[in-house]
């Protein structure tokens, strides 16, 4: 029954095929054609075309000549002479087997030479051995990892915090990790190098705003809106970030963060905090910035800082909602595809954190210190200081340029020599300067310590006469001079 | 983790359409549903097979040639987030065999419905349905979004 059926339907289509109307059995036999020549074509890549001809390809590969391996570089090439320290750099420091008065290193609340800190990681060392040898995914989680996240997620009271084994690549990894091509980073031009660097990465359009100025920043941000309104399906696919530092490493100047979380909340634009220089520095209990201007921590959407600074430590962290912070663990390319920060760093980390909340009368002591050295340095003649009485790490500029930039720097170079040989030891801040987005004048770095309470006043007291008679027809360069508290 | 599932590769959306697995649950996708719709008893066979060339072409449609992007992140920071699928198919090479059997299948099916019509019946519905899947298959139209749909 079921066949007679089949059959006798299978009859009618056949005789419908021979009744088929003309258009129709042209169209399919295109379409077998089509099948036919589907089924013999290559494959090929859609090829972006080049207008070279062969000749002139060949030409370009004549005309080409290889760069020499090592480049023609002058003898004094900071690289070539260098500065042998020896023994620990606290307070003081032993360069080229003199003993100096150290505003070199970032050692903010002098805890590099802390006894306890020492203590805790000969301990943990004895305990866990050097190093970890794997990433965190691959058997390099310890537990002080994870006792020195949870502790970090409480101090700076948010939910979550995430270890990087390398300060740089804090910051440098946890940009690419949210934004990505098509997204919208707005950023202060005077941002350091490691978020210049994360921004690279990143794929993503960079708007800079001049350095601090709100109402720049203001002007690129409604620009940006007026945009989104002319194209409101790209806007929504659009993700909009804000890059700031708290402390700027390149000019010691806060950042005005109030009216930055206000421009947050009326552009719909996400705040990344870079708090290396002022975590454990500003605020009351230490906790970076956003103590000090009394903003709630919820308000910024990412804190990020390194622990190379206060904390003596190395590595750094970002800390920030769970939700936020969880990504990185998947997403974060130093987090994921380098080895965890060795056991005995992350237990003098915690040691440091003890240390900074048992008495929270350090800042205080810092802060101090600071105003301190910047007013003593303020009359010098040739040289001003670039950065904020309460910043710890400042520079010192020459007033005015020579005009050349090799010319600053020896100048600066020879004032550096100068300080060495009266025991003060001090630094040109360096840059990459074919790298760098926008380059800061070449200057001199300081850096101040806590440790700095007796050799602190002589220390300025030194510096001062040091620099002034020194002080040659005025420049304007910078060295950075760091103040440590301790 | 099972030995020799780990890949390399940067966008594994490229070459989920190469497996001789794919090709098969494919095709048993579409007779499962031509038997799901013959086993309705109210449509007669003409209506079953416009509506299995029809409803195939559009689900072809929507999954290769309007959703955009991959359900994971990619390690190249977000290039496929504006490429359909069919555009990320093999990095954007032309004419590979995944390529011309997705293409030749609803040809085939075409032919099939309309020898099932009797050539009579449903040829707009068909043809147009077929156009819509084939049309953006060209290699003319890479990357391309006619007024704007669909662009971002």
């Amino acid at each position: 029954m079921a066949t007679v059926a089949e059959q006798w339907v299978l009859v009618e289509m056949v005789q419908a095929l021979y009744e088929a109307p003309a258009y129709h059995l042209i169209l399919e036999g295109i379409l077998i054609l089509w099948i036919i020549r589907l089924l013999f074509s290559k494959t090929y890549k859609l090829q972006e075309r080049s207008d070279l001809t062969v000749k002139e390809k060949e030409e370009l590969i004549e005309e080409w000549q290889p760069e020499p391996l090592v480049p023609p570089i002058s003898k004094d090439h900071p690289a070539l002479n260098y500065n042998i320290v020896s023994g620990p750099p606290s307070h003081k420091i032993v360069v080229n087997g003199k003993q100096c008065v150290n505003f070199a290193s970032f050692n903010f609340l002098g805890l590099l030479d802390n006894p306890r800190v020492k203590a805790a990681a000969l301990a943990s060392l004895k305990k866990y051995g050097v190093g970890t040898c794997g990433p965190r995914g691959f058997y390099g989680t310890f537990d002080v990892h994870l006792d020195l996240e949870d502790r970090l997620a409480k101090f700076m009271k948010t939910e979550e915090a995430i270890i990087y084994s390398y300060g740089f690549a804090t910051i440098a990894s946890a940009i690419p990790a949210y934004s990505k091509r098509g997204d919208i980073v707005f950023v202060d031009r005077a941002a350091c190098f490691a978020i210049q660097k994360g921004l690279q990465a990143s794929r993503s359009d960079i708007k800079l705003f001049k350095h601090n100025d709100m109402a720049d920043l203001e002007r690129l941000l409604k620009e940006q809106e007026m945009e989104d309104q002319k194209n409101p399906r790209k806007a929504r696919v659009t993700r909009r970030f804000i890059v700031v530092e708290g402390l700027y490493m390149n000019t010691g100047t806060l950042c005005p963060l109030p009216e930055l979380v206000k421009l947050k909340y009326k552009y719909k634009a996400r705040i990344f905090l870079e708090e290396s220089l002022s975590f454990g520095v500003l605020g009351e209990h230490g906790r970076g910035v956003t103590e000090h201007f009394g903003i709630s921590i919820d308000d910024i959407d990412l804190i990020s800082a390194n622990m190379e600074n206060s904390l003596a430590s190395i590595g750094g962290f970002c800390c920030g909602r769970s939700f936020v912070i969880d990504h990185q663990r998947l997403s974060g390319q130093g987090y994921c595809f380098s080895a965890s920060l060795p056991p005995l760093l992350a237990a003098a980390a915690i040691e440091a954190l003890n240390i900074m909340e048992e008495n929270p009368g350090i800042f205080l002591v810092l802060k101090e210190k600071c105003e301190r050295i910047h007013k003593a340095l303020q009359g010098i003649s040739g040289l001003k200081v670039v950065g904020e009485s309460l910043s710890p790490a400042f520079h010192l500029q020459l007033t005015d340029s020579t005009g050349s930039r090799e010319k600053d720097v020896k100048l600066l170079q020879e004032i550096v020599n100068h300080c060495m040989d009266r025991s003060i030891a001090l630094t040109q801040a360096r840059y990459l300067e074919k790298e760098e987005k926008c380059l800061p004048p070449p200057r001199r770095r300081t850096g101040e310590s806590r440790a700095h309470n007796q050799g602190g006043g002589p220390g300025c007291a030194a510096l001062g006469r040091v620099l002034g008679p020194g002080g040659q027809p005025p420049r304007s360069t910078h060295t950075g001079l760091c103040v440590t508290a301790l | 983790m099972n030995v020799g599932v780990a890949h390399s590769e940067v966008n594994p959306n490229t070459q989920v359409m190469n497996s001789w697995g794919i090709w098969l649950a494919y095709i048993i996708l579409v007779r499962l549903l031509h038997v799901v719709l013959l086993s309705i008893p109210f449509f007669s066979i003409l209506v079953v097979w416009t509506l299995t060339n029809v409803i195939h072409n559009l689900a072809m449609y929507v999954f290769l040639h309007t959703v955009k992007g991959t359900p994971f992140e990619t390690p190249n920071q977000g290039k496929p987030r504006l490429l359909t699928h069919w555009e990320q198919m093999d990095y954007g090479l032309q004419f590979t065999s995944s390529c011309k059997f997705l293409s030749i299948s609803p040809i085939v099916l075409y032919l099939l419905a309309s020898f099932y019509t009797k050539y009579a019946a449903h040829f707009l519905i068909n043809t147009a349905s077929l156009l819509s899947v084939l049309l953006p298959k060209l290699p003319q139209f890479h990357g391309v979004r006619l007024f704007g749909i669909n662009k971002y």
